[in-house]
């Protein structure tokens, strides 16, 4: 014990002599230091109960499961939702038992419900403490937003004074000082607040290094219960800059889109100034450019000028946007998308985002409405040249945004080398496939990092619906007196797709191997003789001019060239393509049923009654590339496979593997009927998607 | 050729269309053929496959389709329009059903070709057979024996087909060769062919005391001394028939034989050569 205690005492002695300080912070309410101190954050839920889970209370339709870990504290959520009405039960004695007294308090707003509860977390190294915690919940989602952080504020006493210091436990896991968290510190004391908000300058992650001054300080320990922190003095590194109204806006250089002109901001000195961060792919900016565009055509011939910093990654993208709508002020572009460096200057992470400046450079207003922006640029234009730097402006704090987990839904498949003669063109194919049932919308795709002398064509697409694919090819230019060498280049992929109100933006990258000097992979062209049509649809034109023994040549001309297309198609293997078509009967294709195209959902009752099962289950489904309703069945399995993963599917392709359909008899009147699910022990098959989930169940459960 | 003796012939043909149409009572299963009319390939009895369905099929699939539209133009070339009238199953049921030899708007048959395009883009814009959804032949050949096997239910799409089948139905015994007439977008694809077709119509201008018998006779609301082999024209020889004076026969002949297109002599309007007007 006493060896104990002296190592504490020379650690402390240590902590002393290297300038750090440990300080306490308390609890204190979100309201107190700001907006920005309720963080929130996704909270997926599941149909499926957790194992060894009970509920004992009113009956819901519809049952969705959680489990939430607050430090080694975890809590048993369900939402019960009915037809009128939604409830949440958190398991707050942690018996995995809910019952009725478990129903957790709260209202329903527009299009959500909101529900607040006192939990105790159980920090790791820490003592316990009580966690307030609301749940969100957008009606009809699978997910409830976590709203809490339970802020922690004290008062650090740098050198130059005290200042206030609040720790946010940022990623709701119950723990302070992990990885997500962030504090905030007062380092401005002449900014008239605590600027804690995303991109805020007073507000720090978990590694980063603040100043005050001319000192600048790290935190180097957090106690897990956010009771105290410790903070030490490191090398200084110079301050974050406010970017708020009365303070000068950082300088920043940059090449001029259109003209390749170099420009700085400060060049703009004694103009009014509007810095528009955006990008042709958000759909806000490109709503409110029509107002912009107006206010830049009232007031640009009294001083006024725009620089938009965009976002976007390509530069066909912008230059398309710039010409379409005919923006005619300076842009910044570094092909950087969010991570530009202007961006990252400014500290913008959401677009559309706006900066006022004055002329004399001070940010006067950020992100106004349209009215008000006119109403400030009028001013702002009126005033003297030299105008002292106003009161900073009231900024409204906003509760940062909710915005759902998301995962990209498009794989593609390239190839990691090119060969490519210099000189010459060539071709790449790749496949390009929607995993999902969302559509994926404005797809593009752009080989990127090319060495010089390499030109590459770029490819886009409106829109690939769910659950398919589609060949796309690009193609290559290799100047000729490009050297032969191994190059290293990127496939750049990009797309985006809303689920409800929410959109989510994705670029991905592939490498590949550019082999300069080597011939391409032989990709045949299939011989197709399209021109047989060409001529068929020209004779049957002429017809009409075609006269006595004229039509009479023009009839067995054709006839000879329809005869020369069929004997084409027969060689070509569409004979038998109609044959296949012919033979599959698409349950959704002919109109025997409704394609489905959305998620599907087992009930509660299903779930209970696969939960069951305790015998694995292994099940065929046969499908064609153009069966509508297929996808829908498929992910109709996946759901049951996920319900009990001792429920096993195989897909065929029933085109392909003919045989085998006709083997395992998935036939009605003589066709083959797709979807088919085939339950082999029983013999039984179910077609289409029409009542799938009970008819499945039955399947599978029925003997 | 009698009038009695020409429509057993066809009534014959007629059943020979039938009897391929359901093929598949004898236990062959589907083949690489292209149905020469309007047929559901999905017909639990089909051997054969619909071109329209087919046609849907291979936009969707991005397929250059040189094998249906050769087979296509190679019926069209050979029978044109004369597989509405000799041929095709659903055809034969228009026939069956017309109690009314009704003229009733012939202005609005340029809409199968209405039906042919939205078709063709409906499966481009789309990527989805609509046509079937909606087509009537589909619903007698397919949703109906499919909801007798249990494969089909008493759903949304079922519902639609009774709708399209009850709707061209009533029509059908309402006005003669309702669906060929007006809708049916294979009868559209064969018209294009009729003017070129090797079998056909031929007026024997001479002959012709223009007494308009010939056009009560017909079935598509033509007349056919006035319009003859008409892109609407199903080649059924109703009006060979029916023409005392035997102005009209039908056969296979050249397409550039005299009396095989109307004449349009200067001055007269589209009044065949040498044909006196009506009486």
């Amino acid at each position: 014990m006493g060896m104990r205690i002296a190592v504490v005492l020379v650690l402390g002695a240590l902590a002393v002599v290297a300038g750090a300080q440990e300080f306490s912070l308390s609890p204190v309410e979100p309201e107190e230091v700001g907006d920005w101190s309720r963080v929130s954050r996704p909270f997926r839920l599941h149909p499926i109960k957790p194992l060894s889970a009970d509920y004992q209370g009113p009956e819901f339709s519809t049952y969705l499961w959680g489990e939430l870990a607050l430090g080694r504290a975890r809590y048993l959520l369900m939402l019960g939702i009915s037809s009128t009405s939604a409830g949440l039960f958190v398991d707050q004695d942690r018996d995995r038992t809910l019952v009725t007294e478990e129903l957790v308090s709260g209202g329903r707003g527009e299009g959500f419900y909101l529900w607040q509860a006192e939990l105790t977390t159980e920090p790791a190294g820490g003592e316990p403490y009580p966690y307030r915690l609301r749940f969100l919940w957008p009606e009809g989602r699978g997910y409830v937003f976590l709203l809490g952080g339970a802020p922690r504020k004290g008062e650090f006493p740098s050198p130059a004074g005290r200042r206030t210091f609040v720790l946010v436990d940022a990623d709701i896991d119950g723990t302070f000082g992990t990885e997500d968290d962030f504090f905030v510190v007062d380092t401005f004391l002449d900014d008239g607040g605590l600027y804690g908000g995303e991109g805020g300058h007073e507000r720090f992650s978990r590694e980063e290094t603040f100043t005050i001054g001319d000192r600048s300080f790290r935190v180097t320990q957090v106690a897990p219960d956010g009771s105290s922190v410790t903070v030490e003095e490191t090398e200084y590194v110079p301050p974050k800059l406010p970017l708020i109204p009365g303070h000068p806006a950082p300088n920043f250089s940059f090449r001029e889109f259109t003209t390749g002109e170099e420009l700085s901001l400060a060049d703009f000195r004694g103009q009014v100034v509007l810095l528009d961060f955006w990008a042709s792919w958000c759909n806000p900016c490109m709503e409110k450019l029509p107002s912009v565009l107006e206010l830049y055509r009232r007031y640009h011939d009294q001083g006024f000028e725009i620089i938009g910093i965009s976002l976007d990654v390509w530069e066909e993208d912008l230059r398309r946007t710039l010409e379409e709508h005919q923006i005619p002020w300076p842009q910044a572009f570094d092909g950087g998308g969010v991570e530009a460096e202007i961006a990252d200057l400014y500290r913008v992470y959401a677009i559309p985002a706006l900066f006022l400046l004055d002329r004399e450079g001070n940010i006067r207003a950020l992100d106004p409405g349209d009215e008000e922006l006119d109403r400030l640029v009028a001013e702002l234009l009126a005033e003297a040249p030299a105008p002292p730097p106003e009161e900073p402006e009231e900024v409204e704090l906003e509760l940062p945004e909710l915005v759902p987990p998301a995962e990209p839904i498009l794989e593609l498949s390239p190839p990691a080398r090119i060969g490519l003669l210099p000189g010459e063109e060539s071709e790449v194919t790749v496949t390009l496939e929607n995993t999902s049932q969302h559509l994926a919308e404005e797809v593009s795709l752009q080989l990127v990092d090319l060495p010089p002398g390499v030109t590459a064509s770029s490819l886009e697409l409106e829109e690939l619906p769910g659950f398919s694919s589609r060949s796309l090819t690009l193609t290559l230019a290799a100047a000729p007196d490009l050297s032969p060498a191994e190059y290293e280049a990127k496939l750049m992929l990009s797309y985006h797709y809303c689920i409800g109100e929410s959109c989510f933006k994705f670029t991905e990258e592939y490498p590949l191997v550019l082999a300069v000097g080597e011939a391409p992979a032989e990709v045949a062209t299939p011989w197709n003789p399209w021109w047989l049509l060409v001529l068929l649809g020209a004779g049957l034109a002429l017809a009409w001019l075609a006269w006595g023994r004229g039509a009479s040549a023009l009839s067995l001309v054709l006839l000879a060239v329809a005869l020369l297309s069929l004997a084409s198609g027969v060689y070509l293997g569409q004979a038998r393509q109609a044959q296949l078509i012919g033979a599959v009967l698409c349950t959704s294709c002919v109109g025997i049923e409704e394609a489905r195209h959305d998620q599907p959902h087992i009930s509660p009752a299903t779930q209970a009654a696969l939960a069951g099962l305790s015998q694995p289950v292994e099940l065929i489904i046969f499908s064609t590339p153009w069966c509508h309703a297929c996808p829908y069945a498929k992910a109709m399995l996946v759901e049951f496979s996920r319900a009990n993963p001792l429920i096993r599917f195989q897909e065929v392709n029933a085109e392909e593997e003919l045989e085998l359909a006709r083997r395992h008899g998935v036939y009605r009147g003589g066709r083959l009927v797709v979807p088919a699910i085939f339950h082999p022990p029983s013999g039984r098959t179910v077609f289409g998607v029409e009542d799938l989930e009970a008819r499945l169940l039955d399947l599978i459960l029925g003997d | 050729m009698t009038a009695g003796k020409l429509r057993r012939l066809r009534r014959g043909s007629q059943g020979l269309g039938l009897l391929l149409g359901l093929f598949g009572f004898t236990g062959i299963g589907m083949t690489h053929l292209i149905f020469p009319g309007l047929h559901c390939y999905a017909c639990p009895l089909a051997v054969t496959v619909c071109p329209i369905g087919l046609l849907q099929n291979l936009i969707i699939n991005g397929t250059v389709p040189l094998y249906l539209f050769g087979a296509v133009a190679a019926y069209g070339l050979v029978l044109g329009r004369g597989f509405c009238g000799w041929f095709c199953p659903f055809g034969t049921l228009n026939d069956l059903l017309s109690f009314r030899k009704a003229r009733f708007f012939n202005a609005l048959s340029p809409l199968k070709f209405m039906v042919l395009l939205g078709t063709v883009v409906a499966a481009w814009r789309f990527a989805d057979t609509m046509f079937c959804k909606l087509c009537p032949a589909g619903g007698l050949e397919a949703s109906l024996p499919y909801f007798g096997l249990g494969v089909a239910k008493l759903n949304t799409p079922f519902l639609v087909h009774m709708g399209t089948l009850g709707a061209v139905l009533v029509g059908m015994v309402l006005v003669s060769r309702f669906w060929c007439r007006y809708l049916c977008p294979m009868g559209a694809l064969f018209s294009l062919f009729n003017r070129l077709s090797l079998f056909g119509l031929r007026l024997k201008a001479g002959k012709c005391a223009g007494c308009g018998v010939c056009a009560r006779a017909c079935p598509m609301g033509l007349k056919p001394h006035r319009q003859i082999n008409n892109t609407d024209c199903i080649k059924c020889g109703e009006c060979v028939g029916a023409c005392a004076a035997g102005a009209l026969e039908i056969g296979f002949f050249l397409p550039g034989k005299e009396g095989r297109v109307p004449v349009r002599a200067l001055g007269v309007g589209a009044r065949p050569h040498r044909v006196p007007a009506d009486q």
